[in-house]
């Protein structure tokens, strides 16, 4: 039972994209229109492309092409089209699809459109890239491609107007600003990111040393580098560095800073990049290494300390980010906390993964998840998008009682945020109970417990910020800002147009489609990465029947009811006034300031490592360079022209004429010294050209 | 002849160039361009017909004189004359530009000015000569008499042409390189007293007292590194490539100071490979150190110019470093990185040198703003360039440092050094220093609120944005099919690594 496809098409995915981006500049000139809809139209084929290889993924299949890259060094460049990478780009080509439709509708008017179509549609192709490497260099190159597309994407708006900050311009924590600019955002980004590049450098090139390969496939073919790394002590350090790579690309904890500010980007990139694909990537790579760490040891124990190291991380940044997505006023930066915070479940899973006995238990769950916040998270953002273009706020406290003005976007948006609480029946209550249902199989009950912890209290919170949210956008009276601008602009605030609302809406359909059918999808992808687990990486998968985890199921059926009850309370009845509470309940006021102020850590990096190396630079600069070094310029000048003079006598002595010739040149321009300030230089060049006539006549003479 | 004529014809035509640059003025740019343009074919002819290349004549006294391309010297002779070639092309408006501005009036006489750039081509031509046949010697005598041969146009390219106090900073600049010279020379000349021969082929080492080696090897490596502007040694560069004339700046800081490396991998892989093994780790640690220095004094800078000048240092740290990695894949990577770094750079100074005549002189970061709207190709050409000098693909620079790295890594882990393991973990970690500064000045110079006095500018014409535009996607396709530069230089240094190890 194969199942043939043309080779060509995994290059297409990304080639089309990446080859029609460049020709974005020459197709703008034709006309604005038709550079929008080519835009478009590129991405819809890829996407196409990528449906047309999930047959491939039903039967649990692998394709694999590969051709000379680097022949001196003996790599390949290829294209693995197996079960994991299939799927991911079809959420990827599909979401991006419909982010663009999207795009058209939230960029109207703006300027600089080349630019916004030249990086999206270059994002989408650098994304492709990753999902279909074969090899951790080719990987890298769609790795930095979708973090450069990042960059430009998050500082578009470059002029740097004081409207386009992100965070509330003079708050500051530590004497470090919480408001950020788009490009220092974007430099933000780049720069964090790449702090983890660095590491997952240091982890993929020791791992070449020792495989002589880049490639996956080889990887898990053969094992001796897995001993012979194991030997040496540097197994678990080199899958940690290549996590680093992770770490920063999935913001996750201690690299999570980043991403909060990225949401001085225009919503539609926040949809595409920020929540729905490139922040993905990260989970992707531990989906893609993972197995092929496990296959190559021969015990498992013996990579156990990276997973462990893996579902902690997870763990903690699910935590984190959720704390601080409760007490954010931003709607963008609610969405984005939360976006972090989901990730961390995701890397949670694909941890757990190799702690228990059963490895696709975890990895189902934590694709699962992947899957399902793609969409409703991708849902929500773009949803955000159309309200914060229709009441030109992003304050979620200068909105309220939208719900029924732009009554499509407070039921798409609803849907999206039961699903990320997990409201049973809707994607995210599967995919999260999967999750939890993991962890339980976690062998070491310290670990265990502590995990499991962690996991249902960010739930809790995972509930009651989406309900917070959707209470303090739709709920509630009307915010004094949503008056005035009704008022001074004579119209009430409407649905966003058609061409907005359609793809987020349909995301939300497919979030209850996924929800309706949300075990069947936990079975196939249980069948399909199981069977590519089994046969293409060689590991050994025990069956997985979808089963209801009694104690998952309670458990997150617990956290929906606490957390969501307590937001329904506060932000949708109106029983309760948060304020209020936050004032009279002692030590609230702290932790709120304490979350707002993320944790402290953003001013920690500020003050540690930007302030710190410009000051040492400062210091250096003055007390090393200009201090001691520049001497040297004043002493130099002296010291040569002994030098030379000795040089001289030392060439007359062992050499014939012509280095004699050369060194009293030598002494001709140093005894000259103060001629040439004269300015005279025609004369210097003619002796020198002289010099020149005559070692030329010397030669072939 | 192929060679012979790549390294002499613009030699032997730079008089010419004066005399008709006398008559007809800035355009005499294009015949300096059309006699590059042909000498780099023939060297790009050269290099990819055959994996070796020599050319051999006789030369009483001193032995043969000989011409030879190989994996080695392939990268580094293409780097600089693809770059000189190019460089031609954007001298014409600048320099004009440039003279213009030096004689402080608007209608120069134009007898003044056409003499200028006559000079300044005839000077260029020798000067990119200089260079080729540095690195295309078979001798020591005959590569140190190339190394003045470049020196000395340089010096007057920078005393005649810079900016500032450009005869005091010109005349530092000769006198620095000369001490690095003499260190050189002292030890070339001993190696060629014991070794019997000046030849790079009849050269042994075996020749050498064993007292002597350390010396030698010391005396060399010093000389090459003052070469290189290794920590401590480069006071001179700053200013020296600062104040030059921008597409001189752009010549000088990628491709000239670079040699260094080659000169250092040529005498101690191919004549000394016994005392490389001793220095390696010395070598490397200096490299860490010229790397971050030069990366964290790049920050403490307002001028433009002195910023890239300083992120050369630092970029010169990545080539030592991986010379002394000790294994072939990380001397790949720095031979690989003089030509990324080479593009990179040449790409940088000479959208620097955009600005500044776009701006009518402005170097100052500080002053500039909001620049990518209004010149948008020098604001490409310029992301590309920093990408470049980062390591980011697809741009070369990602080739070049991954392999210096994992070539680095190699090393340590094959002679089981754990102190190099770590100086390589260091290195990798502290590359977010490049990213960082060259993410900074992007944004202070392309991003932000355009300065009102810069409303009406527009990039500059096709001489300048042609260059930049050939570069960039130089840089990507190296980035891309990295084979142009491995396919001879990677088995040569297997080898060579084989009688090593």
């Amino acid at each position: 039972m194969s199942t043939e496809i043309n080779y060509l098409i995994p290059w297409l995915v990304f080639a089309i994209p990446i080859l029609g981006a460049l020709l974005m500049p020459i197709v703008a000139r034709i006309g604005e229109k038709i550079r929008d809809y080519y835009a478009i139209f590129i991405t819809l084929i890829s996407a196409i492309l990528c449906a047309s290889m999930l047959p491939i993924a039903l039967a649990g299949e692998t394709f694999h092409h590969q051709v000379m890259w680097i022949s001196a060094l003996d790599i390949t460049a290829g294209v693995l089209a197996d079960p994991l990478s299939i799927l991911m780009s079809n959420i990827v080509g599909w979401l991006s699809f419909s982010i663009m439709v999207y795009s058209m509708g939230y960029m109207k008017g703006e300027n600089n459109m080349t630019r916004y179509w030249f990086l999206m549609v270059f994002f989408i192709g650098s994304m492709q890239l990753i999902i279909f490497s074969d090899n951790f260099l080719q990987l890298f190159f769609g790795w930095e491609g979708v973090g450069l597309c990042s960059y430009g994407l998050i500082s578009f708006w470059n002029k740097d107007h004081k409207k386009d900050y992100v965070g509330t311009v003079g708050k500051k924590a530590w004497g470090i600003p919480l408001a950020y600019s788009p490009t220092h955002a974007g430099s933000k980004a780049f720069l964090m990111t790449r702090v983890g590049d660095a590491s997952f450098l240091i982890g993929i090139l020791t791992l070449f040393y020792f495989s002589g390969t880049f490639d996956f496939m080889e990887l898990s073919k053969s094992h001796t580098w897995a001993v012979e790394l194991a030997k040496s002590g540097l197994l678990i350090p080199v899958a940690l560095f290549i996590f680093g790579g992770a770490i920063g690309k999935s913001a996750q904890f201690p690299l999570q800073e980043w991403l909060p500010d990225a949401m001085a980007g225009p919503t539609s990139v926040s949809a595409l990049i920020h929540a729905a694909t490139m922040v993905k990537a990260g989970v992707f790579l531990i989906a893609r290494i993972g197995p092929i760490f496990v296959t190559a040891v021969e015990n498992i124990s013996l990579i156990m300390p990276f997973f462990e190291f893996v579902a902690w991380i997870g763990a903690i940044t699910a935590f984190l980010a959720a704390s601080q997505a409760m007490v954010s006023n931003e709607l963008k930066k609610v969405l984005a906390y939360s976006t972090v915070s989901q990730i961390g479940f995701m890397m949670l899973a694909f941890g757990v993964a190799g702690l228990t006995s059963n490895f696709i238990v975890g990895y189902v769950a934590g694709f699962f998840h992947l899957t399902s916040h793609a969409i409703f998270k991708a849902s929500l953002f773009m949803g955000a998008g159309a309200i914060i273009h229709q009441t030109h706020t992003k304050y979620l406290n200068e909105m309220g009682g939208l719900r029924k003005q732009m009554r499509l976007t407070f039921i798409a948006m609803t849907i999206g945020a039961a699903s990320l609480a997990g409201i049973p029946l809707l994607s995210g209550f599967w995919s999260k109970d999967a999750i939890l249902a993991s962890i339980l199989g976690v062998e070491s009950s310290f670990t265990l417990i502590a995990l499991y912890g962690l996991a249902s209290i960010t739930a809790i919170m995972t509930a009651f910020y989406s309900f917070r949210m959707i209470g303090m956008i739709f709920f509630g009276k009307k915010s004094r800002h949503l008056s005035k601008l009704e008022k001074s602009s004579g119209k009430h605030i409407h649905e966003a147009p058609v061409l907005m609302y359609a793809p987020y809406v349909i995301l939300a359909i497919l979030t209850l489609a996924l929800g309706f059918t949300g075990p069947i999808y936990e079975g196939f992808l249980a069948n399909s990465l199981g069977h590519h687990l089994e046969y293409a990486v060689g590991m050994e998968i025990h069956e997985h029947v979808f089963s209801i985890n009694l104690i998952a199921v309670s458990t997150s059926i617990l956290a929906v009811l606490v957390g969501c009850g307590s937001g329904y309370l506060f932000y949708i009845n109106g029983k309760l006034n948060p304020i209020e509470t936050v004032k009279n309940i002692p030590g609230l006021l702290t932790l709120q300031k304490f979350f707002v102020n993320r944790w402290y850590i953003n001013s920690l990096y500020y003050i540690v490592f930007i302030n710190g190396s410009l000051k040492l630079s400062q210091l250096i600069h003055k007390h090393v360079e200009v201090g001691i070094l520049d001497k040297l310029n004043t002493v130099v000048p002296k010291f040569s022209i002994i030098l030379s003079t000795l040089g001289g006598k030392f060439d007359k002595y062992i050499v014939d004429g012509t280095a004699t010739r050369i060194a009293n040149f030598n002494i001709l321009i140093s005894r000259n010294v103060r001629k040439i300030q004269t300015g005279i230089t025609e004369q210097y060049v003619f002796f020198f050209a002289l010099g020149i006539i005559l070692l030329t006549l010397l030669l072939f003479g | 002849m192929l060679l012979l004529q790549a390294v002499f014809l613009p030699i032997i035509l730079a008089p010419l160039i004066y005399f008709i640059g006398l008559r007809i003025g800035k355009n005499v740019g294009w015949l300096v361009f059309l006699i590059l343009f042909y000498c780099t074919s023939l060297l790009l002819y050269s290099g990819f017909s055959s994996p070796e290349h020599l050319e051999s004549y006789n030369w009483e006294p001193i032995g043969e004189f000989g011409l030879f391309l190989d994996g080695l010297s392939f990268p580094f002779a293409a780097l600089i004359y693809i770059l000189s070639t190019v460089i031609a092309m954007y001298s014409i408006p600048y320099m004009a530009h440039r003279i213009k501005e030096d004689l402080h009036s608007k209608k120069a006489i134009s007898d003044t000015i056409n003499r200028k750039i006559s000079l300044y081509y005839a000077l260029y031509l020798v000067y990119a000569a200089g260079m080729l046949g540095t690195v295309l010697a078979t001798n020591l005598i005959q590569f140190y008499i190339f190394f003045e041969l470049m020196l000395i146009p340089s010096f007057f390219l920078i005393a005649e042409f810079g900016y500032g106090e450009r005869q005091k900073i010109s005349l530092m600049y000769f006198l620095w390189t000369h001490v690095g010279a003499i260190f050189l020379l002292g030890g070339i000349l001993t190696i060629g007293f014991f070794g019997g021969s000046f030849n790079f082929f009849d050269l042994n080492e075996s020749g050498l007292p064993s007292s002597l080696r350390v010396w030698v090897g010391i005396a060399i490596s010093v000389g090459l590194l003052t070469k290189l502007a290794a920590a401590g040694l480069h006071v001179w560069l700053p200013y020296a490539h600062a104040e030059s004339p921008t597409p001189i700046s752009a010549l000088l800081s990628p491709a000239m100071i670079g040699i260094g490396a080659y000169a250092f991998l040529r005498i101690f892989l191919f004549i000394l490979p016994s005392i490389y093994p001793t220095i390696v780790f010395a070598i490397s640690l200096w490299g860490l150190l010229t790397m971050i220095y030069g990366g964290l004094m790049a920050y403490a800078q307002d001028d433009l110019k002195r910023l890239l000048a300083y992120s050369s240092v630092s970029q010169m740290g990545y080539i030592i470093f991986g010379m002394g990695s000790l294994y072939y894949l990380g001397v790949t990577g720095s031979v690989f990185h003089y030509v990324s770094h080479g593009t990179g750079k040449a790409l940088l100074f000479m959208a620097a040198g955009s600005i500044i005549m776009q701006t009518g002189g402005v170097r100052s970061i500080k002053k500039l703003g909001g620049l990518g709207s209004k010149l948008p190709i020098t604001g490409i050409a310029a992301m590309i360039g920093f990408l470049a000098i980062v390591g980011v693909p697809p741009t070369s620079g990602f080739q070049s440092e991954w392999m210096i790295f994992a070539g680095s890594f190699a090393g340590a882990l094959e002679t089981g050094s754990t102190g190099k393991l770590i100086l390589t973990a260091i290195a990798l970690a502290g590359t977010p220093i490049t990213a960082g500064y060259a993410l900074l000045t992007i944004r202070k110079v392309f991003f932000g609120e355009l300065p009102s006095e810069f409303k009406n500018i527009k990039d500059p014409s096709f001489h300048i944005t042609i260059p930049l535009l050939f570069l960039s996607a130089l840089t990507l396709i190296i980035g891309i099919y990295p084979s142009v530069i491995t396919d001879n230089l990677v088995p040569l240094l297997q080898n060579v690594f084989g009688g090593i190890g």
